[in-house]
């Protein structure tokens, strides 16, 4: 196997970045030509990504395609390779920038339907997308948190502008909650830089020191907590449902999808990798708050009426398993977690790709309001309970795949939220087929006649991602190897 | 085709299915040939890997050739075989019972369709459905270890679900989709947290290797009988075993076809196989195996006096279901893995004839409950006497196959358990054969109560007719699996007492106990009577007997008031706690905590803005107070 090639890593934040700034020279009302070059640039995007987690290679170095062009050093208070952009991924990453690839693929699809303002939505949508990619390969601190910033704030315009019910609410509480979050983060990768003291933000480097174990417990839980407002960390949790009902489809797609795992790998990256001691210290802590949110977000998605609430609290529910898995501090539990993330993504997208597409044509989103839908949209319910039997984790679809290393790693470290995390997925169903019968089947409400089935580019998207969920579900072992491999040997605090 | 080979088994209606499910619309009548076509060839494959296993079969012992039946592949392994999940294939005398019922009946299933859903809208759909199902069903069979048999168990599960709700349009059939998978699923919980408990004291999920560790004595007693309720819990619900049994009744919503196959032959017995798979472990733990007999003995006559009075055709013969699958984990907790395994092999075959004769019945009448049926022996004849011939298997008759295996059961209680379990028992017989002579009397006997369903019903179409035949001659003979004699002339000496028996133990001799024998078989007649005796005619006893205990009536027909029970813990307690965290999320976490803190500040902003008041003097009075603060601080430290 060879390793994937440095300018790669480059191209997946480069090629959003730069189809961004064309567009801003294209005339918007050119609409043709827009989709002509969002169509190449998100293929693109999805071929290099899909190239570059086939190319990593889980037998080889921790981080591979490394290199690095320094921007500032030995100025002022830096040192040596101050501040540069190094570009790197291990299996982790691998596995999050596939995942990123797979998701803009589709939502770049479903977004030529928008009719106002398409260039200045794929503008922001695109820098979103860089951010993200840029965030997941980067291996430097202070550019990592340039990507991670890249990422949340064209958010607020997307939401706010394109939107729906109650968006500039939803879009301001989203921001934020977001931006307090990375207050935390700032402070404390300035906090570990001071303390490093070596005048470098390169984190292979800062891997290296052994921080005091008095300035790791202080100043993990800061990383925790401001990635993890960005996971839906319970209790800090409410701006994700309110911000996934509000956003539009694309943006909730790579919201839930991707963004939310952005926190996630925070967590990994700066705080278990950086600060190992501080995550040991704190891991049955962020257990606890990982299975409350699993089981809370659950009973709460019991009583929703409003479709994408239901979803949003669904996300809050399988994210609390990555917090669980993380907990765990096993392999097999973190295995589970970093699956998890993918897979939740993966059927989250489909999930608002779906919901995106009735309601841009029902302007409705209630339960109630809906029955029997599967006579008037049968291959929209197709995938809608495809999507569903993923989420409460039926064997043979990527989410069964993740949730199963979280249980058995949960069980090895505490086997009370091991069952408890079971007993989540019980809950999971409960909602989830309630929703089914209440909606899908039983009479058709003639209210509904005119609605159509899934359109062509909503088929397509659904079909990359349902069949996604099936290859993790059948052959897992692609993603399996590079994530537990760089687990097992890289991260030496997690152990078997 | 050997042993090693039972992989292709599945992978052939797993291509139907994939066929059919994506491109039956393209395909002359929708591809229910080449369903049928499919399932025949798995027919004859396991009638290749029943000769393949014959001839490892020497001197009532099974001694395969090293590795011969097994057949396996990581399928993902972490940390270099700490973790592995394989791919992994099985067989020996409990697989050789299941793979030909679960193959033959689903033939027997997917022909008789054929004609009962004729001109059906998702024609095609259901044909891949039901192909689906048997993939997972076969796969689950031929399991070599418990994560991959959960992976079949879910399959078949979601299989149950699609053909249950298979009428979604009725509000009635989505919901009884949901009840049954959202059930199962909780005994599943149960299932996956036991697998996960028996591999983490042993590292394996091979069920083998599982055995062997507890053998070697890798489980204190404590552990392993925790794991085990734990597992088996998973059977309760998906045998539809007390306290869980509630979904059953109402999946009969889907195709009565599916009833036949999923809901009395094979899914429902996937419980009673796991258990009788993993037997050699329960014997080393008599308090779960305790649990398995109370809970096949509750099952059993709780189900069978429901089945007294319900009025719907197909449900009465659910709860037989239930009851006999109660019968077999009954056999099951005393250890005799033989009886169960009979059992589970002749009810296979005269419960699916019951039920494709009812199907054939409703296809001829539109009717379901009783009220609506009466005297169709005349119009109907084959699926009258063929629907006999399955009653009185049912009720235990001499010669007919529920006599021998039921009878099998009571000895073995009677052997090996308490005595009075064995009396509650034999009165679950004494009520089988009552309520299985009702349910013939009040549909093909006495005068018709629903005159104009009755004028225009006719006998069904040869190709579901067939079927029932086929099954009829079965549930007469497959009784006689058990004697010595049959045996030797179909190539396994000593019947199906040495094919299947506790490993490690002895081969089981079948024994004909002629005063055993007479008094079940008068229990059966006697029963057979006392049915005749109030339902004959019009039923004016039973009628009676209904004013003169209208409570009793009620409870059973009410079936024990569980379904209230559980709809109000659902509404109640569930939901209700929903409802709790609901409003705390809303208006806690979210209308206190963070848009709160939102007006706290702004709050505090608008409180703030009065000091700005624009005027130079209170500045400069701002700014001297500051300055007097340092100085007091400053020279206060020095």
């Amino acid at each position: 196997m060879t390793e994937p090639d440095a300018l790669a890593l480059l191209a997946v934040f480069l090629i959003p970045l730069g189809t961004a700034l064309l567009l801003m020279v294209v005339p918007s009302t050119e609409r043709s030509l827009l989709i002509g070059i969002t169509a190449l640039s998100g293929f693109a995007m999805f071929i290099i990504s899909v190239m570059v987690f086939l190319q990593y290679d889980f037998e080889g170095a921790q981080f591979q395609g490394v290199r690095s062009w320094t921007y500032m050093e030995n100025v002022g208070l830096l040192g040596k390779d101050g501040i540069q952009l190094k570009v790197g991924i291990d299996g982790i990453a691998a596995a999050m920038v596939l995942l990123t690839g797979i998701v803009i693929l589709p939502g770049t699809w479903v977004s030529w339907k928008i009719q106002d303002r398409m260039k200045d939505f794929f503008i922001l949508l695109y820098i979103l997308t860089a951010g993200v990619f840029g965030t997941f390969v980067m291996l430097d601190m202070f550019v990592w948190f340039l990507f991670y910033e890249m990422a949340l704030l064209p958010m607020y315009l997307l939401i706010g502008v394109w939107g729906s019910t109650r968006k500039e609410y939803g879009a301001m509480k989203l921001m934020i909650m977001l931006l307090a979050g990375s207050i935390l983060i700032f402070t404390a990768i300035f906090a570990v830089y001071a303390e490093a003291g070596l005048g470098t933000f390169d984190l292979t480097r800062l891997y290296g020191v052994q921080f005091d174990e008095d300035f790791q417990k202080i100043y993990f839980p800061m990383i925790a907590i401001g990635c993890g407002i960005l996971a839906a960390l319970f209790p800090f949790h409410s701006w994700s449902p309110d911000g996934h009902a509000s956003a539009p489809t694309a943006v909730s797609m790579l919201h839930a999808g991707v963004l939310m795992k952005l926190g996630a790998f925070g967590i990994i990256r700066l705080g278990f990798q950086m600060l190992p001691e501080g995550g040991e210290f704190w891991a049955p802590g962020l257990m606890v708050l990982g299975i409350t949110a699993a089981l809370y977000g659950a009973i709460s998605a019991l009583r929703q009426t409003d479709l994408k609430l239901m979803t949003g609290f669904s996300s809050v529910s399988h994210m609390g398993y990555v917090m669980v898995g993380l907990g765990t501090l096993n392999v097999i539990g973190w295995s589970g977690a970093v699956l998890q993330m993918f897979a939740h993504g993966i059927m989250t997208a489909l999930f608002f790709l779906l919901i995106g597409g009735m309601y841009d044509q029902a302007h409705n989103r209630d339960i109630p309001n809906f029955s029997g839908m599967a006579r008037q949209m049968p291959v929209w319910t197709v995938f809608f309970v495809i999507a569903g039997l993923a989420s409460l984790g039926l064997p043979g679809m990527s989410g069964f795949v993740a949730e199963l290393h979280i249980f058995i790693g949960a069980f090895r470290a505490y086997p009370l939220v091991g069952g408890l995390a079971v007993l989540t997925a019980a809950i999971t169903a409960t909602y989830l087929l309630r929703m089914f019968s209440q909606a899908f089947f039983g009479e058709f409400n003639e209210r509904w006649e005119h609605l159509r089935d899934i359109t062509f580019a909503e088929k397509c998207g659904a079909t990359v991602l349902a069949g996604t969920i099936l290859l993790m579900g059948l052959w897992p072992s692609p993603w399996v190897n590079r994530i537990s491999t760089t687990i097992a040997e890289t991260i030496p605090l997690v152990t078997l | 085709m050997g042993m090693e080979q039972v992989w292709i088994l599945p992978a052939i209606p797993m291509a139907v299915f994939v066929l059919l499910g994506l491109f039956n619309a393209y395909i002359p009548r929708r591809g229910d040939f080449i369903a049928v076509l499919g399932m025949s060839l798995v027919v004859l494959l396991v009638g290749l890997v029943l000769l393949d296993f014959q001839g490892s079969f020497s001197d009532h012992e099974f001694h395969p050739p090293a590795g011969d039946n097994t057949y396996a592949f990581d399928w993902l392994n972490i940390g270099n075989g700490f973790f592995v999940i394989e791919f992994s294939t099985y067989v020996d005398a409990i697989t050789m019972v299941m793979l030909p019922v679960v193959s033959f009946v689903a033939l027997m299933v997917l022909v008789y369709s054929i004609g009962y859903m004729h001109g059906e809208k998702r024609y095609g759909w259901y044909f891949a459905t039901l192909s689906f199902f048997v993939a997972a069903m076969l796969l689950l069979v031929i399991s070599g270890n418990l994560l991959q048999l959960y992976l079949a168990w879910e399959g078949v599960g979601l299989a149950s679900y699609l053909l249950i709700g298979f009428y979604w349009e009725r509000q009635s059939a989505a919901e009884a989709a949901k009840k049954a998978f959202i059930t199962t699923r909780v005994g599943d919980v149960g299932l996956l947290i036991g697998i996960i408990l028996l591999w983490k004291a042993t590292g394996t999920f091979d069920i083998q290797g599982l055995i062997n560790a507890a053998h070697a004595g890798a489980f204190s007693e404590t552990y392993l009988t925790i794991s085990l309720i734990f597992l088996f819990l998973g059977a309760v619900g998906k045998s539809a075993q007390f306290p869980l049994h509630v979904w059953l009744p109402d999946a009969m919503e889907g195709p009565t076809p599916v009833s036949a196959l999923i809901h009395a032959a094979t899914m429902v017995v996937a419980g009673v196989y796991l258990v009788a798979r993993m037997l050699p472990m329960y014997e080393l733990a008599p308090i779960a195996q305790d649990v398995v007999l109370y809970t096949g003995l509750i099952t059993a006559l709780l189900a069978a006096t429901m089945g007294l009075v319900a009025n719907d055709i197909k449900r009465v013969l659910a709860f037989s279901t239930v009851s006999q699958l109660g019968f077999m984990f009954v056999a099951l907790g005393v250890g005799a893995v033989t009886a169960a395994m009979f059992h589970l092999f002749t009810h296979a075959f005269f419960k699916s004839l019951l039920f494709l004769g009812s199907g054939s019945v409703i296809h001829a009448t539109d009717q379901q409950e009783v009220e609506g049926l009466g005297g169709l022996w005349k119009k109907m004849p084959i699926t009258a006497a063929t629907f006999i011939i399955g009653s009185l298997a049912l009720a235990g008759i001499p010669i007919f196959a529920g006599f021998f295996s039921k009878d099998e059961i009571l000895h073995a209680l009677m052997d090996s358990g308490p005595s009075w379990a064995y009396l509650v028992l034999a009165g679950t017989a004494l009520l089988t054969a009552i309520y299985s002579t009702r349910l013939v009397l009040l549909t093909f006997f006495g005068k018709t109560r629903n005159v104009e369903s009755y004028n225009h019903a006719h006998e069904s179409p040869r190709i579901m007719t067939a079927p029932l035949c086929i099954l009829a001659v079965l549930a007469t003979v497959s009784g006689f699996f058990a004697i010595d004699q049959v045996g030797k002339l179909l190539g396994f000496e000593g019947g199906i007492g040495y094919l299947v028996y506790p490993v490690g133990g002895h081969p089981h001799e079948f024994k004909l106990y002629v005063l055993f024998a007479t008094v079940a078989t008068i229990t059966a007649l006697v029963g057979l009577i006392i049915g005749w005796v109030y339902w004959h005619g019009n039923a004016q006893r039973a009628n009676a007997a209904k004013e003169w205990a209208p409570e009793i009536h009620q409870l059973l027909l009410r079936r024990y008031y569980m379904d209230e029970l559980y709809q109000g813990i659902i509404n109640k307690v569930i939901l209700g706690a929903a409802a709790v965290i609901a409003w705390f999320d809303k208006r806690v976490v979210n209308e206190t905590g963070v848009d709160g803190g939102a007006q706290l500040i702004n709050f505090l902003g608008w409180r703030l803005k009065f000091t700005q008041t624009g005027r130079i003097p209170n500045y400069v009075l701002a700014m001297a107070v500051g300055v007097l603060a340092v100085v007091v601080v400053a020279v206060s430290n020095s």
